[in-house]
Parts: structure tokens; sequence; C-alpha cells
């Protein structure tokens, strides 16, 4: 029974360094719960900490709580983690090989060191056009946002979410006003499209749904910490464009 | 047009990529977005920016809830970088700009503005999921 109230307990925790709604983890843990044959089960999740509570037919009670520190949107896991839990709970899958399995995505490093800034150069370029920006002005987006991803990307890890905007915001700021010495570039437009990759997306999307779901604490807490984000975004191209002259 | 259309794809696409959605789906989330924004510029003209915001994001929450349901999927694979190029972030970004310029008055009519669009956003994705959740909820319990 220990056992099984820790694997649940890595699967809730995987989830939520995801950036799993709410929901989506206290069903998982409940699904994995009962199929693990515990009679009652009880979750409570907040993006920064899960607490489980699961009674097994004897009427002992497993409780455990789990900080959860930040981790980085990926869609995939959370949609493995989720695809598991529904076959171990329709008994297609023992608990061993779920184990197996979510050690595995634990240690599955991201390894798109280039592709991912790269990838996220063709968004910023694809913005930056949407916006109303000539091909050159998306183009420049384009570089300049791989830029912010290879500078960010740097950043991970001793730097929380928020510096890491404002830096991001800062190197392409900067580097566009440079830019737009030498060459005709719609400053506003470039700029725009370069900063889109550091926008809080994922953290939106999910504040909505946690707000529509009934959880307060999480909805709340993550339109803060979108909103964080982009205060910290727009700060860091206020303070070039204010050193710049405007 | 066509170039735009393409470029909501691509935005959608790339983000997709970029929030690490299963690579069997980056496509379709590029096609979720690329027809939201289709919507928007076809709705913007008759509608207004923010019903047009709003029906885009209607047609997204719609288009990512039935693929959800087709390919077993997780409804944020779709959703979130569908999303993506209907957020107003031109408009939070002249936002700042004016403040930073000490225009209060423009910038508190595009805050407003802003604040709106990203509303509409909201309305559309809360009421598809609603009504997404009550309608399976009838047909089979769970989801």
């Amino acid at each position: 029974m220990e056992e099984l109230v820790g694997l649940i307990l890595t699967a809730g925790e995987l989830l939520l360094t995801c950036g799993a709604e709410m929901a989506r983890v206290e069903e998982t843990i409940e699904r994995m719960g009962r199929a693990a044959g515990f009679v009652q089960v009880e979750s409570y999740a907040t993006p920064t900490g899960l607490f489980v509570s699961l009674h097994d037919p004897q009427g002992k009670v497993y409780t455990r709580v789990k900080r959860i520190r930040g981790g980085q949107s990926n869609i995939a896991l959370i949609a493995e983690v989720n695809s598991l839990s529904r076959a171990f709970s329709a008994g297609e899958i023992t608990a061993q090989e779920v184990r197996r399995e979510l050690e595995r995505l634990q240690q599955a490093g991201t390894g798109d060191s280039l592709t991912r800034p790269l990838i996220g150069g063709g968004g910023a370029l694809a913005f930056a056009v949407m916006m109303g920006g000539t091909w050159l002005e998306g183009l420049v987006a384009g570089l300049v946002g791989t830029l912010v991803l290879l500078v960010v990307s740097r950043l991970e890890g001793p730097f929380p979410k928020v510096l890491q905007a404002a830096v991001g915001s800062v190197v392409a700021a900067g580097v566009i006003r440079g830019l737009g010495r030498f060459l005709a570039l719609n400053s506003n437009v470039t700029i725009l499209g370069a900063v889109m990759v550091l926008a809080p997306g994922m953290v939106i999307t999910t504040a909505i749904r946690d707000l529509l779901s009934g959880e307060l604490v999480s909805g709340l807490s993550r339109s803060a910490e979108a909103l964080v984000i982009a205060v910290a975004i727009a700060a860091g191209v206020a303070v070039v464009l204010s050193l710049g002259g405007s | 047009m066509l170039v735009q259309v393409g470029m909501g794809f691509l935005a959608a696409l790339t983000f997709g990529y970029i929030f690490r959605v299963p690579a069997s789906q980056t496509v379709r989330c590029g096609v979720v977005g690329g027809l939201g924004w289709t919507v928007f510029l076809v709705a913007e003209q008759s509608w207004g920016e923010v019903g047009a915001v709003f029906l885009a994001a209607t047609t997204v929450a719609v288009l990512s809830e039935i693929l959800a349901r087709r390919h077993h999927q997780p409804v944020i694979v779709f959703l979130t970088p569908g999303i993506i190029p209907l957020v107003p972030g031109s408009k939070a970004y002249l936002t700042m700009l004016s403040f930073v310029q000490k225009d209060y008055t423009q910038g508190v009519v595009l805050l407003v503005t802003t604040l709106f669009l990203a509303g509409a956003i909201a309305a559309g994705i809360i009421i598809t999921s609603s009504l997404f959740r009550n309608f399976s909820r009838t047909k089979r319990m769970g989801r």
C-alpha cells in the first residue's frame, strides 16, 4: 500500500510541475487511488502543493503532503501521465509498469536546446507579420525571438520566471532598437513579435480553465503568475524604450 | 489574407512546439490556430474587434473539444496553442508604450480594450467547455 501511495503522489507531482489543470490532477489521483484499491480518496491540489489522503479497506489512512516547485509547461507529459492513469484504472497495466513509465518520464530531459529557440523564432515571425509587419520586420523579430529564447534558456534554473521574462524583453527591445538605427523597422511591431515568445500563454489558458471548474485558489494564483510575467515583460521593454529617448 | 491565415497556422504550430504538445498533434494545433485567426479576420469587419475575438475563441474551443475527444488527448493540447494567435499581445504592448510615453488617456483606453479582448477569449472558452462538459456528462459519466 505504501508503495502505491508513493506512485499516486508521483503522478500528481508530475502533472502539477508540467502545468496541468487542478481538475485533471485531482481526477487522476482519484482514478488511480480507486484502481489501487483505496476505498476513499481525497486530494487537494494547488500549483505549489499537493495534499493526498487515501483510506484503505482496513480503515488505515495514508496522508501525504508534497511541495511542488515550479516546472516547465509540458503538455505532452501531461497527456502521457493522463493516458497512463487511464490504462492503470482500466487494469491494462500493473503498478510496476506505471512506476517504470513515470520514472522514465521524470528523467526524460527536454534535450532540444537549439530546435526550441529556432521554432520559437518562427512563432515570433508569424506574430510580427500577423500584427501587420513587413517580411523584413518579421524576419528580424524571428531572429531576435530565437536569441531571446537562447538567452532565457541559459537563465533557467537559478533565476525565477519573472526575472527570465524581464531579461528576455530587455534583450529583445535593446537589440531591435539597435538594429532600428540601420534598418527601416517599425520597432513596435518587431519588438512585439519578439517578446511574444516570452508570453505566459499556457498559464493563462490553465488559469481560465481552473477558474471555470471552480478551482479558485489555483485559478487566482495562476492569473497572478501570468500578470506578474506580463508586467515583467512590459517593464523590460519600457526600460529600454525610455532609455532610448522614445 | 492567405498570408495572414498561414501566419496564424505558423504561430499556433510553433507555440504548440514551445509548450511541448505531443509531436503527433502539432499540425492539428496549427490548423486550429489558423482557423481561429481566419474567423477573427472575417468577423472583424461586421462584429468589431471584441465580438470577433469572442467568435474566434469559441471556434477554437469547439474545435479543441472535438479534436480532443476524437484523438483521446487532453483539451489543453489543442486549446492552448490554438488560442495564442488571438491573445491581445499587441494591445497590451501598446498600453504599456502609452504609459511609458506619459500618454495616460490613450493608455487607459488601450488598457480597457485589452481587458475586454481578454474577457472575450475567456468567455468563449468558458461557455464552450461548460456546454461540452454538460453534454458529455449526460452521454456518459466522466469525460
